[in-house]
This record gives C-alpha cells, sequence and structure tokens, in this order.
C-alpha cells in the first residue's frame, strides 16, 4: 500500500494579449469587428468619466456614497462584450462599465447611487440584475440562474462577476460547487483588485493565484492581465462557447488594481503607498486600449477628442435626467421600498408595509403621536 | 436675486461632522460648477468639496479649523445656475440661510442629556453596543444608572460622557481613571474609532492678545489635529498637576560598555539596543518601590488610584508633533524583547502608522531628549500621570572617583511629578534608585 501521487489538472494559465506598451500578441489576438472594438473602448471611456464626476457630485451630497470602478473597465467590459444581450449578466458593484455596456442609462444607475430603488430596474431587452453590494451573494444567485437554464433546456449562459475578497466568503465555495457539480453555464469572473477595502491579496490568500481555486472544483480556471480588454475578452469567449456546450462554468481571474479608494467614505493614503499607485496607473487599460486601436488605425487623435466631447455632453445630460427624475415626488415615496423585491408581496412585508403607511399617515397628522408610536414599534421588535 | 446655499453633506456613510482644511474661494468669487471651494476632513479621509453651483460666492460661514456638522451652511452664492439635489433632504436650497455654529464648550453640549436615574425594568439588560458596554467597565460607570438617549432607551457615547461629567454623580461613581474629555479620535493615528470630534477649548479663557500686525507681517496658522490634541494636554497639565521638578546624574559608563558590546547581537533579532530599553527596565524596577510614581489623583473621589501594571509611555518626536506610544507590561519583558518592541513602535509612529489602542493604557512617561541635545530639562508630566522622566544627552565628563580624576559617561536626568501625591524627597529617592540601577546593570539584573 504505497502512497501514490494523485494526478490533478493543475495547469493553471495566465493569460496577456495586449501589454502595457501596447505590443500585441498576433497569434492569441481576438477576432472583434471595428465597430465592436469602438464600442468597447467606448463604454470603457463613459465608465472612466462618469465615474470622475460622480466623485464630485457625491462631494456636493447629491448621490451617495459609491464605490469608484477606475482599473476594472477592462474586465467588465471585456467579459460583457462575450455575452449576448439575451444571456444572463449578474455584476457586484464595480462593474459600472459594464452595465453601461449591456444598455443600462447612466441616469438609471445615478438614481441607483442616489439611493433610489428605481435605479436598480434593469433596462427591457437584457437579462441584468442590478448591482448586488453584499459581497458575493450575487455568486448564489448566478449558480441559481444558471442551474435553471439548464434544468430549461435554455442554451444561455450566466456571466457574474466578484472580487477577491469575496473569494474568502462561503458564498463564493458553494456557488463555484454548486455551479460545477451540476455542470451550470456560469463564467466566475474575479475583479482581483489586489485589496478587500483595506485588507491586500496577501492577506486574503495563501496559494499563489486564486484561477487555481478552480482545481478544487474540477473546472478551468485562468488567470489573466486585467488591464488587457482583448484578454479578458478571449478568455470569456472560450468560457462562453464552453458553457454553451453543456461544458460547465469557468473561473476567471483578471488581476488589475484598484486605483482609487474602495468607496467615497475610503481614504486608500492609510494603507499603501502612492509608488504603488502609480506603477499600477501606468498599466491603466484604457492608455493601451487607446494606442492599440490608433496602431490599427481604428480611431485616430481627433476621433479621440470628439468621443471626449460627446461623453462630457452625455454625461451631462444624465445628470440632469437624473436630478429631474430624483425631484419627483412619487419617487420620493418610501412605501416604494416593498413593491419591487416580490412578484407578490408576502404577509409579513404587507404587515409591514401598512405599519408604515400609518405611521407616515400620522406623521402628517401631528409630531407627538410619531414619537409615541416608533417607541412602540421598536420595543415590540424582538 | 436669489441665493443659493450649500450644506456639509454626509461625505461617507454616517459621518457627523468634518473639519474645514481649507476655503478655497473668497466672498465676491465667480465660481464655475464642479471648482474645489473647500477641503474637509472627516473621520475616514480628507476630501476635496467642489462648488455644486456656477455663480458667485456670496457669503461663507466657515473658517479654516472650524469643525461643522453634516447639514450646516457652508457657503452661499448668488447669480448661479440652480442645480435641484437629488437627495431626499436637499443639500442645496434657497432658503434663508443659518449660519453654520462649531461645536459648544464640551460641558455645554454633554449637559443637555439627561443624568437622572433611568425608569427601566428590573433585570433587563440595558441597551447598549458592546463598545458602550466596554467604555462603561474602563470608566467604571455603572449602565444601569444610565437613561440611554437613543433609540429604545439605548445608551449612546454620549450619555456616558455626560454622565462622566455630572458633578452629582462624580461622587458615587468610581472612574478607574478621570474623563479627560479626550473622546476625540486624532486623525494622525491610523486604524483610528469612528468617533466624532469634539472641539476641546484650548485654555478656560482665552486671554485678550495685542494686535501683532501693528508691529510688522504676521501669519495665522490654525492649530490643528495633533498640534491642538497636545495644546490640550499641556493646558491640562500645567492648570491641574502641581508640578515639581528635581534632577539627577547617573554614571552609565559600565551600562554604555554593555549596551555597546551587546548591540550587534540585538540588532540581528531586530530590535535596538538604546539606552531607553535600560531605561524602561530601570524605572519599571524603580515604580515598584515607589507606587505612587505609578499612579493618579481621583479629585472626584479622594483617592490616589495606584495602578498594579507597568505601562510605560515613550514620548516620539515625529513631523507632525509629539507622540506618546506606550509599552506594555515593562516589568514582565525581557530587554531583548523591549528592544525588538520599542524599535517598531517607534518606527510606527514616526509613520504615521500607530494604531489608537498602543497610545492609550499609559502609567507613567519617559521622554529622552538625548539623540537631539541638551544638558537638561524639566519635562511636563503626561496627565493624569503622576510622573514623568526625562533623559538629557549623555557625554563623557571628567569627574572625580576615588579620589582620582576619571572620564566617565555621565547622563543627566530629571523628574517632574504630581506634588499633590507625593513629595519632593520621595521624588529624589525614586530618581536616585533609577540613577544607580543604570548605574550597576548587575543590579539591573539583579532587581528586575
Amino acid at each position: 500500500m504505497p502512497r501514490t501521487p494523485i494526478q490533478l489538472p493543475t495547469n493553471i494559465e495566465y493569460l496577456s494579449i495586449l501589454d502595457e506598451n501596447a505590443q500585441i500578441d498576433k497569434q492569441l489576438e481576438p477576432i472583434l469587428s471595428t465597430a465592436d472594438l469602438k464600442r468597447m473602448y467606448h463604454f470603457m471611456l463613459l465608465a472612466r468619466r462618469a465615474d470622475e464626476r460622480m466623485l464630485k457630485l457625491q462631494r456636493q451630497g447629491r448621490i451617495g456614497t459609491f464605490p469608484q470602478s477606475l482599473g476594472h473597465e477592462a474586465i467588465s467590459v471585456g467579459a460583457a462584450s462575450a455575452i449576448g444581450s439575451s444571456d444572463w449578466h449578474v455584476p457586484a458593484y464595480r462593474e459600472f462599465s459594464g452595465m453601461l455596456l449591456r444598455g443600462w442609462p447612466l441616469e438609471t444607475l445615478l438614481l441607483y447611487w442616489g439611493g433610489f430603488e428605481e435605479g436598480a430596474r434593469p433596462p427591457d431587452g437584457v437579462n441584468d440584475l442590478p448591482y448586488c453590494v453584499p459581497v458575493a451573494s450575487q455568486l448564489l444567485h448566478a449558480t441559481g440562474i444558471g442551474m435553471a437554464m439548464k434544468i430549461a433546456g435554455d442554451k444561455k449562459v450566466v456571466l457574474t462577476f466578484f472580487g477577491d475578497g469575496s473569494s474568502s466568503e462561503g458564498d463564493f465555495h458553494e456557488a463555484l460547487n454548486f455551479a460545477s457539480v451540476f455542470q451550470a453555464p456560469v463564467i466566475f469572473v474575479c475583479q482581483n483588485n489586489q485589496f478587500a477595502i483595506s485588507v491586500p491579496l496577501s492577506r486574503q490568500m495563501h496559494c499563489a493565484t486564486l484561477a487555481q481555486r478552480a482545481v478544487s472544483y474540477g473546472i478551468p480556471g485562468i488567470r489573466v492581465d486585467g488591464n488587457d480588454i482583448l484578454a479578458v475578452y478571449a478568455a470569456t469567449k472560450e468560457a462562453v462557447d464552453r458553457a454553451r456546450q453543456g461544458l460547465g462554468p469557468t473561473l476567471i481571474e483578471g488581476l488589475t488594481y484598484r486605483t482609487t479608494a474602495h468607496t467615497t467614505s475610503d481614504d486608500p493614503k492609510k494603507y499603501r503607498s502612492p509608488e504603488e499607485e502609480q506603477l499600477w496607473s501606468s498599466r491603466d487599460a484604457l492608455i493601451r486600449f487607446r494606442r492599440y486601436l490608433a496602431d490599427r488605425g481604428i480611431m485616430d487623435e481627433s476621433a479621440r477628442i470628439s468621443l471626449e466631447a460627446e461623453i462630457e455632453q452625455e454625461i451631462k445630460e444624465a445628470v440632469r435626467k437624473f436630478e429631474e427624475a430624483a425631484g419627483d415626488k412619487e419617487l420620493l415615496n418610501p412605501l416604494h421600498m416593498f413593491d419591487y423585491l416580490y412578484a407578490e408581496t408576502p404577509e409579513f412585508l404587507e404587515r409591514q408595509r401598512n405599519e408604515l403607511q400609518q405611521f407616515l399617515a400620522s406623521r402628517s397628522a401631528g409630531p407627538g403621536r410619531m414619537e409615541a408610536k416608533s417607541g412602540e414599534s421598536a420595543g415590540r421588535d424582538p | 436675486m436669489k441665493s443659493t446655499e450649500f450644506r456639509l453633506p454626509d461625505l461617507g456613510e454616517g459621518i457627523h461632522e468634518a473639519e474645514v482644511l481649507d476655503v478655497k474661494v473668497k466672498e465676491g468669487d465667480q465660481v464655475v460648477e464642479d471648482q474645489p471651494i473647500f477641503e474637509v476632513e472627516t473621520d475616514k479621509a480628507v476630501v476635496e468639496i467642489p462648488s455644486p453651483v456656477a455663480g458667485v460666492v456670496e457669503k461663507i460661514y466657515v473658517k479654516v479649523a472650524d469643525i461643522i456638522k453634516v447639514g450646516d451652511v457652508m457657503i452661499t452664492f448668488v447669480d448661479s445656475a440652480i442645480v435641484s439635489a437629488a437627495g431626499r433632504q436637499p443639500i442645496v436650497s434657497q432658503s434663508e440661510p443659518t449660519p453654520a455654529s462649531t461645536q459648544q464648550p464640551h460641558g455645554a453640549t454633554t449637559a443637555t442629556t439627561a443624568t437622572t436615574a433611568p425608569d427601566r425594568s428590573p433585570g433587563c439588560p440595558v441597551p447598549a453596543t458592546p463598545a458602550i458596554r466596554k467604555l462603561a467597565r474602563e470608566l467604571r460607570i455603572d449602565l444601569n444608572l444610565i437613561a440611554g438617549s437613543g433609540p429604545s432607551g439605548r445608551v449612546l457615547k454620549e450619555d456616558l460622557v455626560s454622565f462622566g461629567h455630572a458633578p452629582a454623580q462624580a461622587t458615587s461613581v468610581k472612574q478607574q481613571a478621570p474623563y479627560n474629555g479626550q473622546w476625540q479620535r486624532d486623525p494622525d493615528v491610523h486604524g483610528g474609532t469612528t468617533e466624532p470630534i469634539r472641539v476641546e477649548p484650548i485654555t478656560a479663557q482665552p486671554v485678550e492678545l495685542p494686535d501683532f500686525a501693528r508691529y510688522g507681517p504676521i501669519e495665522r496658522i490654525p492649530l490643528r489635529s495633533l498640534r491642538r490634541k497636545i495644546a490640550v494636554n499641556m493646558t491640562q497639565s500645567w492648570t491641574h498637576i502641581p508640578r515639581v521638578s528635581s534632577f539627577d546624574e547617573a554614571d552609565i559608563t559600565l551600562l554604555e560598555s554593555l549596551r555597546q558590546k551587546h548591540e550587534t547581537s540585538i540588532l540581528k533579532n531586530g530590535g535596538k539596543l538604546t539606552l531607553t530599553v535600560f531605561a524602561l527596565k530601570a524605572v519599571a524596577a524603580a515604580l515598584k518601590l515607589f507606587g505612587q510614581f505609578n499612579s493618579s489623583l481621583d479629585v472626584a473621589t479622594g483617592e490616589i488610584v495606584l495602578k498594579r501594571y507597568y505601562n510605560i509611555g515613550l514620548a516620539v518626536a515625529t513631523s507632525r508633533g509629539l507622540i506618546v506610544p506606550v509599552i506594555r507590561n515593562v516589568d514582565t519583558k525581557g530587554v531583548s524583547e523591549l528592544a525588538s518592541e520599542l524599535n517598531v513602535i517607534a518606527q510606527k509612529t514616526r509613520a504615521g502608522k500607530i494604531d489608537l489602542e498602543t497610545l492609550q493604557g499609559g502609567t507613567f512617561t519617559i521622554t529622552n531628549l538625548g539623540p537631539i541635545g541638551g544638558t537638561g530639562m524639566v519635562p511636563m508630566v503626561n496627565f493624569p500621570e503622576s510622573a514623568i522622566i526625562g533623559m538629557a544627552r549623555s557625554v563623557q565628563k571628567p569627574v572625580v572617583r576615588n579620589g582620582n580624576i576619571e572620564i566617565r559617561w555621565i547622563l543627566p536626568l530629571a523628574i517632574s511629578f504630581d506634588h499633590r501625591i507625593a513629595d519632593g524627597a520621595e521624588a529624589a529617592m525614586f530618581l536616585r534608585h533609577v540613577a544607580s540601577l543604570l548605574e550597576d546593570p548587575l543590579q539591573l539584573l539583579v532587581e528586575v
């Protein structure tokens, strides 16, 4: 009874197609139309500029706390470009650029970060879930949808996203395990930006890559340069093709860097060096993709400048629409929070809804009663 | 002509207030939308506030170093292209502005909360968060005595603070150490809590100053963050502690050769064998004999609080000001261990990365000006401790020993202490004991 090594499929690859100096690997370059490439760049740039503008809006109190997505555009847009509109897109909270690409109007996403439920409503014609702020819970939704697609014999695939911090959650394991056991058509894309708020990657995991987690679920895993949109697209395309053929899920790790704060209430200067941020800014996905488009003659400098102007207008218009919508009295009605979660409102929510309605009515009747009422109900709360 | 006001928004999640660091515009300035107008610091970060409108600055209600609350009016504009606010409570509105007010001095704000014993069913736990329970334990305040002002009677930090301040309660409640008003998080210290910043008046009564500008050009720099905190602490020390100082010298020739001999091996373990390391050991040993210098006076109860733990703070000069990190249980730690710990703590402090916890719980302080220079000093007691030892620069001096003049290493020492707790004779004996331990490393070894 000897000890014999067990052979495991452990070849985890790293994929890079367009490097930080905009050098292209011609062998690996994916086939994408000029229109597709332009579209990808458009939404990366739109997200970048809108992010910058939104930071200002937040500082002015015009929207609430939100996470910027600088450094995440290539993974989000690259992966989302590899699925069709009827496929499922299940984002975390840094897939701003990909959601814009999927057709979410910017003003809708502004409503979301402005604190309105209406901002969670996906546009017609796409199978998207809204932003998911609780860490890693969206992975289970994605696996569930994938399993449903498989049971229904539907050929749609599910693309979902999460961060390196999420990989330490139980939900991550449960989602990948079920997806692999049931060979659900799910593509798990990790936005490995090397920080879970202030916790660095070295305190998140002890292994060399996040992609190698795939080995333990018996599914393909790959690490890609997360600032290389072509590599992200190519890896996702492969995974989508496999999933559509019934060959199950894939784990893709995009290695990138969160070049800004975790959210608008974070200060990264407290836990990392400006040199490190500088280094990663020089690897920015937009810089190399712009050079690639210029080298291929797809977009010259004047085209880029007019795109910038077009985007500036687009953002201005979206902010205007958002603020107009946000001023709507009906949108401010707190009873809405009960209306959009379930197709049929369960009894306990109906009860709470009535309670709130009465409370609101009593508040407009007089302030004295309101206080007694709120104290009472808070006291009853177990 | 309508005026548009801008109020401080909640810049993070649940931020209550912010300190104004910079005002980037003047009244009468023309501004464009998104032009930076203020820089403020919250508990979490320094952030720039861009203008929400394009227009002319009508009036600015805040100035640098003001602590303002969320919702306070910061600035008003006229001739502005109005941008309606998205939030449920408009930040920008067109109404009569009420100016931002900086917070009242401490006592005034806290006196408003209830200090009478609450009406609560017996046997029921008092609603409070774990952090508040911990704080109450530290302050030895019985939560049952406090009427909570939070939702469902939850006890809040403000309740504890005001309770600690209420004179009627002071005699019935035993506190571990007198509350010194230092709830504020030091924004210079990494990893602090999210307590709201309280503005402490530096002195009770501001003294009228002459008009300096009459005699030449002047510049006014706001007293902020750490500098302000030091000012508050020193005023407290000076006001509350009747301080006396005395001086001594230690012949550290033997210790110095010992130190030099072992420096390299300690360095291999990541420690720096400095004179301070030996001073830590000597002071801890001496404090065990002279407990009055490891104590605090509780004026409220009329008791001396003797601490049976020896947590020694070390004054560390940083680019932002003086910070005193604390080494815990010095008496139980070996020289090599202390050398490593001291090195790590000093480096972290200088880098601004020391956590709040390391700055708390000190029982005595050592300040070593030796590396910088000086022949002596009169240190200030680190309130609410009762004594501090200062070390000046050790130099080789000709001294008379056994009738001969010899060249010896001499370390000047000073002690400042709270004369309410101890007398000059005890202090001189205490300091001599510390000096003798430094003079005779063998004795140091035996005693600690």
